[in-house]
């Protein structure tokens, strides 16, 4: 995600405006009610939907329901949509709104989900999927990533919804402030300050490792 | 730049988000602050140590599942209505409208002035047709219908009497040029001539309608009623040209024994008016009235006063040749 902002971010405004031609025609013809149109646009959205879901939830049923209740309700309003800004960050707006509301329940809730779940319960061994390259190539070395891993988790925990959102997108999705602010609903400004505060809080959480 | 401002500044440009020149500054700053060097150290430690949480793709199996149970669920949604579509349809041309709210104002702008101009035009192409009427009208030489009130008439251009004849032709203008023929018995004539009597602008076209009124009095052609003789009186009060005042009172000549009104105005021009001739002439058409002592007193005050010594000879001619007077 972080090399594709990157790239994004070197193309001209021209040349973006062309890449979304084709995508407008399809918001338009899926506002029109093609179901077609609307399958499409989810097939290109869904991959980036669900990793943000997993990452943030840490567990495979609760991004399914993110999922699946963000894309019911970029049906239902898609014919609100007006072109003011990409699909992409209007989709991402509408799952970062939900992704928040579940970590305030969490708040509300108090659970703290230290591990990854699958649909079954089981725990995901994220670092599973990290190249053998790094350095993390034995069993001491892989327990001690695992703990890693999960005081990571816990400290993210700590941290407001909206700080652990802020810090989500930027550190782990690499998205611009700019575009974190259009999601959030707020000024880039706003996103630079909470990005301070969440790093800030997370380096006084994990001290402790350094 | 003061460390507050370099912690945050230092995140910023770890997510590079810091514009380059201020990348610049705060290369400086660290330069010569060891905490700061320290609170970047520790953020790029941060940073690795997130890395411990990666983000990993969402397996096959996982998108499957999501894929088919929104499938499922958008199935089972009711289709929406014909009026559901049209009013969103409706709400979404609204929005694009609302969307270009200058476009929208400059369309109303335009819209209002160009509306406004043509309606301006139109009336004005309404008004030169009128005209145009009129010219092609004066060339074949139609008769104008006669004005039903004299605030149609602007003014009276001129008025040609056909020699030898009761025939005359008058031009007035209303909005624009016209022109009518008739007799002067023509009731329309006559209240274009009496119009034409008070035309400010010309002398000459006074001059004339009232000359014809005049004449038409001394022949004793409907001069008895109000109107013309009206005319007559006013412009032997008022007219600034001494021939139409002259005229004027030759046209009254007639009803100076008869008419109380007349007799005055003669009078009032005998003491009033600037030219001796018209002072003159008043004297010459004094005809005494038994009961009325008026014409007595006004010539002996003439015969006494009067700053031209030739009236005052002749006011005196006319108490001495008249015995009832005195």
């Amino acid at each position: 995600m972080a090399a594709n902002t990157s790239t994004n971010g070197s193309k001209s405004a021209e040349e973006r405006a062309q890449a979304r031609a084709p995508e407008m025609e399809l918001i338009r013809e899926a506002q029109a009610g093609s179901r077609v149109a609307f399958d499409t646009l989810v097939r290109q959205y869904e991959q980036q939907v669900l990793r943000l879901a997993l990452h943030l939830t840490g567990s495979e049923h609760d991004a399914e329901d993110i999922y699946q209740e963000a894309f019911l309700k970029a049906y239902r309003y898609i014919g609100n949509f007006r072109f003011e800004c990409s699909f992409y960050t209007w989709i991402y707006r509408i799952v970062t709104n939900l992704c928040l509301d579940q970590l305030r329940r969490r708040k509300t809730r108090r659970e703290d989900h230290a591990v990854v779940l699958d649909r079954s319960g089981d725990e995901i061994d994220l670092l599973a999927s990290v190249s053998d390259d790094r350095s993390f190539s034995n069993p001491a070395k892989e327990l001690d990533r695992k703990f890693l891993g999960e005081k990571i988790q816990t400290a993210l925990g700590k941290l407001t919804p909206r700080e652990r959102m802020v810090f989500e997108l930027k550190h782990y999705q690499g998205l611009r402030l700019r575009t974190i602010g259009e999601m959030l609903n707020t000024t880039e400004e706003t996103a630079k300050n909470t990005l301070f505060r969440a790093t800030k809080k997370l380096r006084a959480q994990l001290a402790e490792l350094r | 730049m003061n460390c507050e401002l370099a912690h945050e500044r230092i995140v910023a440009a770890a997510y590079g988000e810091l514009p380059d020149e201020q990348i610049h500054e705060l290369e400086r700053h660290m330069t010569g602050c060891p905490d700061c060097e320290t609170e970047r150290e520790q953020l790029l430690a941060l940073k690795i140590l997130s890395d411990a949480y990666p983000v990993v793709e969402p397996d096959a199996n996982l998108i499957a599942r999501s894929r088919i149970r929104l499938e499922e669920a958008l199935d089972a949604l009711p289709p929406r209505r014909w009026y559901e579509r049209l009013g969103q349809r409706v709400i979404n041309n609204f929005a694009n409208l609302q969307a270009a709210p200058v476009a929208a104002c400059l369309l109303l702008v335009v819209g209002a002035g160009v509306g406004t101009l043509g309606g301006y035009r139109f009336a004005q192409s309404r008004a030169s047709r009128s005209v145009y009427s009129t010219v092609s009208a004066e060339t074949s030489a139609p008769q104008a219908v006669p004005p039903s009130a004299p605030a149609e008439i602007a003014n009276i251009s001129s008025i040609v009497r056909q020699p030898n004849s009761e025939m005359v032709e008058v031009r007035y203008n209303q909005v624009v040029p016209q022109r009518m023929s008739g007799s002067l018995d023509d009731p329309a004539i006559r209240q274009l001539l009496m119009l034409a009597s008070e035309n400010s602008t010309s002398a000459g076209v006074r001059d004339d309608s009232v000359g014809l009124m005049a004449a038409e009095c001394r022949l004793g052609h409907g001069c008895k009623g109000a109107g013309i003789r009206d005319a007559l009186m006013v412009a032997l009060r008022y007219d600034k040209n001494a021939g139409v005042r002259q005229k004027a009172l030759q046209g009254l000549e007639p009803y100076v024994s008869e008419d109380v009104r007349v007799r005055d105005a003669v009078l009032e021009a005998l003491l009033n008016d600037s030219d001796p001739r018209i002072r003159t002439a008043a004297i010459n058409i004094l005809e005494p009235v038994e009961a009325d002592t008026s014409v007595r007193q006004v010539l002996y005050s003439v015969s006494n006063s009067d700053r031209n010594p030739h009236i005052r000879t002749v006011s005196r001619q006319v108490l001495n040749r008249v015995p009832e007077i005195q």
